[in-house]
């Protein structure tokens, strides 16, 4: 509760420093208030939540847990995007729009009434929405937005009907009262149709296949630093109130709805990886990428074994937005510097730039899944829920599909060190960049060699 | 007895013209009486709601919806000078597709909804004023929805300023 009351003191003050003129203090103030934040995330709930006002807010060791990845993945992003966004914009709005988006993020992960959750997918949407546009001079970024804004709302009306419906049969917004109503309920068709609903408009908002369309063209659209945000912030909240929906309301309906979960994670998987391979902007690949890891979270869903598949998602989602991080801040370099983001402009990285083709290199293949980075044992903990709960099917489809990823994670890495320079202009890096890439690829590295500072969280 | 058909009627008229008018709204060739349709469209679901007791969300869904959306939407048709036929021919197979999707839907809700014989949840105790009972709920039990609603709109004003203004760098 601390978090969300700092976050949207911090958002507000924001708003305020072109006015009071201290728009130069901005920057660190931001970074304090983040750390602040976190700090109120800390404490351990174990085996007693804290319910706030009529439970409407239950904070427990999971949404202290995805609350501390969603703040930790935002500072790293705020270094990375800090450059941009006050260069290249007025700044202290975008800024403030961002930090009311993480305010949505929080309540996304740490809701236990639908009503939470609603409003905190909606708050975050609607920034993103914005956010995506913001580039307004560039008419694929107002696109972005447009397409983005369109769709969302149009998801949103599912999301509602579905939380009407069940409302209808359980006469309470509630996780808790829903959960104990529909296990006991005689009529299962509306509740079925309810939780169908839901799961349309949650797997939009996650961008699972057939339900991604919008996500490569407004992630190719938008401005880098907010498809970063869009690729890492968004996907970790949508997944944690995602499997929070699931796991506290419907268990004892899992074999209905798992079924229906199969089919979209199988063919998500294969068209995400698929449609990657046949991209020339490595940009779009990263979207079709992230639509891909989209689906591998999904099967941590699909295969609910308990605290151990939010161990999974949790630890997958943070590794996973680290790796992504550091790739879309050595896009953002090296096409600010080629003016391109096709694998052409990182061709000959190695030789103008040995420090960004390994941080590179080492994103790419955390994403990829390649041992000993933290990406591996991301895979590694969501497939051994995965077979332990019998969804070996499942599991096939996406070692293939991470057999396919490897492809096309490692053109980019053949194109940093196999082809020849294409020119001679040297890519130099700023300070606080150089600082966001030696973190990310430091976690990458170390997520990878101790799991279980993450994996304690929960 | 005699109250409860003329009541159940009337719900099942609104109902009819609501969709009638939904309806319309898609196959008229011309904006501006897309929009109009909506207002009625509006007005017939505002009946529904003063069927079903709801007075206070009957009200302002005349205010907002059908006052100050529609008004909205009409500027933006005559700023744009929108008000000529020139919607885009679109690809038949994606009309097919569209019809027979959404037809399931439609048939699936149906489906559902029969199955459920009966509402199961219990109607909020009606006790005296209604606003004063609405009121009583939005500040207690739904305190913290209220207030936190209040980023939704104050990121929706940021947003809405950031994409109108001129950029200062």
């Amino acid at each position: 509760m601390v978090t969300l009351i700092i976050l949207s003191a911090l958002g507000i003050l924001t708003l305020f420093a072109q006015v009071l003129r201290f728009k130069k203090a901005l920057f660190p103030l931001i970074l304090v208030g983040l750390a602040t934040a976190l700090y109120f995330t800390l404490p351990q709930y174990n085996n007693n939540p804290s319910t706030w006002f009529s439970s409407m807010l239950g904070f427990d060791n999971y949404s202290a847990a995805f609350s501390r990845s969603i703040i930790v993945i935002a500072f790293l992003w705020f270094m990375m995007a800090r450059n941009y966004f006050l260069q290249e914009t007025s700044g202290t709005d975008h800024f403030a729009l961002i930090i009311f988006s993480m305010v949505g993020a929080i309540s996304m992960v740490s809701y236990s009434n639908l009503t939470m959750l609603f409003l905190g997918i909606e708050i975050l949407s609607l920034s993103v929405y914005v956010l995506a546009a913001s580039d307004k001079g560039n008419i694929l970024s107002n696109e972005a937005g447009f397409k983005y804004f369109l769709m969302g709302s149009f998801a949103t009306g599912f999301l509602l009907f579905g939380i009407a419906l069940i409302y209808g049969v359980s006469g309470s917004f509630d996780l808790h009262t829903i959960r104990t109503s529909v296990a006991t309920h005689q009529q299962p068709t509306m509740v079925l149709m309810g939780i169908l609903l839901l799961l349309v408009g949650l797997c939009f908002k996650a961008s699972l296949a057939p339900f991604h369309f919008w996500a490569p063209d407004v992630y190719d659209g938008a401005p880098t630093p907010v498809t970063a945000y869009m690729a890492t912030v968004v996907k970790t909240a949508a997944f944690g109130a995602f499997f929070r929906l699931f796991y506290t309301c419907f268990p004892d309906l899992i074999e209905q709805w798992s079924n229906v979960l199969w089919w979209i994670v199988a063919l998500t998987l294969f068209i995400a990886n698929i449609t990657a391979v046949r991209q020339t902007s490595v940009k779009r690949m990263l979207a079709y990428s992230s639509i891909a890891h989209a689906g591998y979270l999904a099967i941590a869903i699909v295969s609910m074994n308990g605290d151990a598949s939010a161990r999974s998602i949790l630890y997958y989602t943070l590794s996973y937005s680290i790796s992504t991080i550091a790739a879309f801040t050595v896009l953002y370099i090296v096409s600010r510097n080629s003016g391109r983001d096709d694998f052409g402009a990182f061709e000959g990285l190695a030789k103008t730039n040995p420090f960004l083709s390994f941080v590179m290199v080492v994103a790419m293949l955390s994403l990829a899944g390649i041992p000993p980075t933290a990406g591996f044992f991301g895979k590694y903990y969501i497939f051994q829920n995965a077979i332990t709960t019998h969804n070996t099917g499942l599991v096939i489809v996406a070692v293939l599909g991470a057999l396919v990823g490897v492809f096309y994670y490692f053109r980019v890495i053949i194109a940093v060190y196999f082809k020849p320079e294409q020119s001679n202009i040297p890519v130099t890096v700023g300070s606080l960049h150089q600082v966001v890439l030696f973190i990310t690829t430091l976690l990458t590295l170390l997520l990878g060699i101790f799991p279980d500072w993450v994996l304690q969280w929960i | 007895m005699m109250q409860d058909s003329i009541q159940k009627f009337t719900f099942l008229a609104l109902g009819f013209f609501a969709v009638l008018s939904g309806l319309m709204v898609v196959f008229t060739k011309n904006p501006v009486h897309s929009v109009l349709y909506l207002v009625l469209t509006f007005f017939a679901i505002t009946g529904e709601y003063i069927l079903l007791n709801a007075q206070f969300i009957a009200i302002v869904n005349v205010i907002v919806y059908a006052g100050a959306i529609m008004v909205l939407f009409l500027f933006v048709i005559m700023l744009l000078n929108l008000n000529k036929e020139t919607e885009p021919h679109k690809n038949p197979y994606l009309k097919f597709a569209a019809v027979i999707t959404s037809g399931l839907l439609l048939l699936v809700i149906v489906g559902s909804l029969k199955a459920a014989d009966k509402a199961i949840a219990t109607p909020y105790p009606n006790t005296g004023d209604i606003m004063q009972s609405l009121a009583k709920v939005l500040f207690t039990q739904f305190l913290v929805p209220f207030e936190v609603s209040a980023v939704l709109f104050l990121a929706a004003m940021v947003g809405a300023v950031m994409l109108g203004k001129k950029e200062i760098k």
